[in-house]
């Protein structure tokens, strides 16, 4: 009695210091999980996926109303984000220079303007300038465009805004931008925070609803999109989904439970050793790696779904009068067999460079032992032996469930041969298996989708698609490099392989070409000489360019624009977004929008040293394709060390091959049959997999037992189908699921058990069935 | 109180209506008429230019959202309007412009459009609108609502007989000044 009590104790004591230490281990939603250590390309990679300016975006349409009313609802809710810290910029077309940022920028218009040259300055470049000024008194709009002219005779004001201007800004309707049929108000709004960042992104969402209820006129509705929209909402749609079903899936089983077992304490107990693996898994997890990934913990629990079994072994092969304790220890070689096969299997996975995958291997052989030594000795000192199972639950010698002991040997021979036409049938088609775009499993519906596209094409945003990434030891080099590489831009955007880009070089030039545009302004004199000629039988009214001349004297000498001196100008988040230092190194983004042929373009930068050039999707998906791999390639040998261990203590090649033929069959089969149902395999459909293999072990090794009278086969069989018939309940739910993900392992989970079920009972039990006196000796 | 209010009212009205009713009376004849072809002369006064700007060219006028101003001389340019663009066409390039987008334009075009068409609306949009004289001559003054435009332009003022505009003169804040002279050409 003191004994047990102790074992309660010292399971109580290590449950609350796991719990303790997994309520304490952070949970990342990050993408390192993906990347390999050590991989400098693929870090870079990452940073732009979790922090580019692309994934800060939120795109932002006003719908219903009258026109009026989606305008102002847009100028009032862009002036209080404007207000707002949270964010770096907020544009929906009203945005004006004030008064003082466009005295300053007016001030740098010999440096910052792009047509800065000496021809400029001759007096034929002068006349053809001021004659075009003249023209443009003509003009009707003439009001409008002579308040510069005294300052400005070359119109280098106007070029530069010209230059600053989207390519491809929407089209204003009173005053701000609007879509081209007039249906949509469009704002764009550049978070602080990364685009990943979820929290950040929720919180900055809903400031923007918050501030939007405020600025809302008449029946306006808000449209929201942007990686950190979408990102959210399908976290909050899995997250829902998830929990609705789960808790559906647990009631289902436990009534199950209670159907077979008519007590709710047993129902109850059950659910221990899965409990206390989680708490395992994940404290184990903290200790070793510091945090644990989001989709580590997703996957971990899946994988630790053979340890609802546990407990179902134990309490199907209880036959009281049998104490509880004596019933575990006749099923505990073969429990332990199966545990310790199954966590054999995940060991590979520890000791790879992709940290997601070492992870989930800790997690997986540190939950699959709690859960098996919770079952062996914490379940028997809890269970009280008035907890008896009832009568029926004891199959008879005279049950009608009998024949189902004796697979006949066609129905064996029937699953094995189908089994091994579907693997050759697999081999020899050798048929595109894996899915490697991660979009195809994203769980936003086709009309969000849409949404985004629509908004992106008409606010002219970039895409997170394509980005060039430009690291230098300075802001200086990292100009330069961008103005020459801006030179070989210019090429496929005339060929249309490139729509347009974005730098940092085009709002702030290098040093040296602000010194270069210097040295073409010439002094006052010659200025001044070339200008009376130029004036030459012009109408132009004597001494009215002495402001021009002041200006560019000045300019001549004028200290370099650096990129401090933008600041409390629209251009300095710009640039700030652009072009900035990090990790001790500088690093300038040219986002690049309507790339139609990366391969062509990348040609483009050959030779150019500190030049990236990343396609976001087809990286993403090239690493998640080497995560695929290696995780296969530590499947493997997982299975070889797990048929190495089992070899040796099975003793019996016969059994390991009634063990090991109905598992492999299984796992071809279901890969088999849901390729015949048009689906591609992912990460998820391989977990699945995982897990499968873990059960059907389970299967085979308890069908495949040797010495077993007709009680205990039956009760095996008892054991086994409620095993499985709970696993299909819950993977059974999943499969329904919406979200392609849940749906993915679903299927796998509930077809690969169902085919490892029928494959243990038909091919394993064939170890016990036939009354062959060689192996009936241990 | 209030019925000093009221006889306020009752006194006030009929003078407001009357004066109401001749501008709806002049926008409704000027909104009958389906086009207009003129030729203009222009004399812009500005302050940078040693002497005036003489310009003269050609008005085409389809009702009730299609204008077109051909300068002949000094510089041939052409300023075509229809609907919610403007097109700017030199002998060296040709621009669009979408009017929505940019409200001053936009308002200095309604100026002229918007009184060919009739269409007091769109001139009340931009302008208070005030009417002087008579049918026989009339003069349309426009004042700027909006103080983006009114940093430019102080007043615009149509003037015309019945249902035609002959003269629309700018002033500008600057105190620049254009007077534009139409003569319709009758067919």
């Amino acid at each position: 009695m003191s004994k047990s009590r102790a074992v309660v104790l010292t399971w109580l004591a290590l449950l609350a210091l796991a719990s303790g230490l997994a309520l304490t281990t952070p949970v990342s939603t990050d993408l390192t999980l993906f990347i390999p250590a050590h991989d400098a390309r693929s870090a870079l990679l990452l940073e732009q996926l979790r922090s580019g300016p692309a994934t800060r975006l939120i795109l932002i349409g006003l719908e219903g109303g009258t026109e009026r009313q989606r305008a102002a609802s847009s100028q009032i809710l862009a002036e209080r984000l404007r207000a707002n810290g949270h964010f770096l910029q907020i544009a929906n077309g009203s945005e004006i220079l004030d008064a003082a940022a466009q005295r300053r920028l007016d001030d740098y218009r010999y440096l910052l303007s792009p047509d800065i040259t000496p021809e400029r300055f001759t007096a034929s470049g002068l006349r053809s300038a001021l004659q075009q000024r003249l023209r443009e008194l003509a003009s009707p709009l003439s009001p409008l465009v002579k308040r510069l002219l005294p300052a400005d005779p070359t119109g280098e004001f106007l070029a530069m805004l010209q230059l600053w201007q989207s390519d491809r800004q929407p089209a204003k309707r009173q005053g701000v931008w609007f879509s081209p049929d007039g249906q949509r108000a469009l704002l764009l709004v550049e978070t602080r925070a990364s685009g990943f960042d979820l929290a950040a992104q929720s919180q900055a969402l809903a400031v923007i609803r918050q501030h939007f209820a405020d600025a809302r006129q008449g029946l306006v509705t808000l449209r929201l999109s942007g990686a950190g929209v979408l990102g959210t909402l399908s976290q909050s749609v899995i997250r829902s989904e998830t929990q609705w079903l789960s808790a559906l899936a647990s009631f289902l089983v436990m009534a199950l439970l209670w159907l077979v077992y008519r007590s709710p304490r047993i129902v109850l107990l059950s659910a221990l050793p899965l409990l206390s693996a989680i708490a395992a898994g994940v404290a184990s997890v903290g200790l070793l790696f510091g945090s644990l990934y989001g989709i580590t913990l997703a996957f971990g629990v899946t994988l630790l779904g053979v340890a609802v079994d546990y407990p179902i072994h134990c309490f199907s092969h209880w036959r009281p009068p049998q104490a509880l304790e004596q019933t575990l220890q006749d099923i505990w070689p073969t429990l332990r067999m199966g545990v310790l096969t199954t966590a054999l299997g995940y060991l590979a996975m520890i000791t790879t460079d992709f940290p997601g995958l070492a992870q989930l291997g800790v997690f997986a052989i540190s939950g699959l032992l709690a859960a098996a030594a919770v079952t062996r000795w914490v379940l028997p000192v809890l269970v009280p032996p008035s907890v008896a199972p009832p009568h029926w639950a004891v199959i008879q010698a005279d049950s009608p469930w009998l024949p189902l002991l004796h697979p006949p040997r066609f129905v064996a021979l029937t699953l094995g041969m189908t089994g091994l036409t579907l693997a050759v049938m697999l081999l020899l088609s050798a048929p595109p298996l894996w899915e490697d775009d991660l979009a195809a499993l994203s769980p936003i519906p086709s009309p969000l989708v849409k949404l985004d596209r629509d908004l992106r094409t008409e606010l002219g945003a970039p895409e997170a698609g394509h980005v060039i990434v430009i690291t230098a030891v300075n802001a200086e080099t990292a100009l330069q490099i961008s103005e020459s590489l801006a030179g070989r831009l210019a090429e496929p955007v005339a060929h249309g392989i490139l729509q347009g880009f974005d730098m940092a070089a085009r709002y702030l030039p290098s040093q040296r070409t602000q010194r270069e545009r210097q040295m073409a302004l010439p002094a006052r004199a010659q200025l001044a000489a070339q200008l009376q000629e130029a004036l030459q039988g012009l109408p132009f009214k004597p001494g009215l360019f002495e402001p021009f001349l002041d200006a560019v004297t000045q300019a001549r000498t004028a200290s370099l624009v650096r990129p401090e001196d933008l600041t409390g100008t629209p251009l300095a988040l710009r640039v700030s977004s652009l072009l900035f230092a990090q990790a001790g190194e500088w690093r300038a983004l040219i986002p690049l929008s309507g790339v139609q042929d990366s391969v062509a373009l990348a040609r483009t930068f050959d030779g150019l040293a500190g030049v990236h050039y990343f396609d976001l999707k087809a990286e993403t998906n090239r690493l998640i394709g080497a995560f695929r791999d290696e995780a296969l390639l530590r499947m493997a040998w997982g299975g070889a060390l797990l048929s190495l261990v089992l070899g040796l203590s099975l003793r019996s090649p016969r059994r390991l091959l009634l063990v090991l033929l109905p598992v492999a069959l299984a796992i071809i089969s279901d890969v088999a049959v849901l390729w015949l149902l048009g689906k591609r395999l992912s990460l998820f459909h391989l977990v699945s997999l995982l897990l499968v293999i873990g059960l059907s072990i389970d299967y085979s090794l308890f069908f495949s037992r040797p010495e077993q009278d007709l009680q205990r086969r039956a009760q095996t069989l008892f054991a086994l189908l409620v095993c499985s018939g709970s696993t299909l309940v819950v993977f059974g739910m999943l499969a329904f699921s919406t979200l392609p993900v849940l749906q993915a392992i679903g299927q796998t989970v509930a077809i690969g058990i169902l085919l490892g079920f029928l494959m243990a009972w038909a091919l394993a039990q064939q170890m016990a069935t036939p009354p062959d006196p060689a192996s009936e000796r241990h | 109180m209030t019925r000093l209010l009221a006889m306020l009212l009752v006194v006030l009205c009929p003078v407001a209506t009357a004066a109401d009713w001749d501008l709806q009376q002049l926008m409704a004849s000027l909104a009958k008429v389906p086009s207009v072809e003129a030729r203009f002369e222009e004399r812009k006064e500005l302050a940078v230019l040693a002497e005036p700007l003489l310009l003269h060219g050609t008005l085409t006028y389809r009702a009730p959202h299609y204008l077109k101003k051909q300068t002949l001389q000094p510089y041939p340019e052409t300023y075509e309007v229809d609907g919610d663009w403007l097109t700017i066409v030199t002998p060296e390039q040709r621009r669009n412009l979408y009017l929505p987008g940019h409200f001053e334009v936009g308002a200095l075009v309604e100026s002229i459009r918007a009184t060919l068409a009739g269409d007091l609306a769109t001139l009340k949009r931009y302008y208070q609108v005030r009417l002087q004289g008579s049918p026989s001559a009339w003069t349309l003054r426009l004042e700027p609502k909006e103080s983006a435009l009114r940093d430019y332009v102080s007043a615009i003022e149509m003037s015309g007989q019945q249902d035609r505009v002959l003269r629309m003169e700018t002033l500008e804040a600057s105190g620049d000044r254009s007077v534009v002279t139409i003569t319709p050409l009758d067919e």
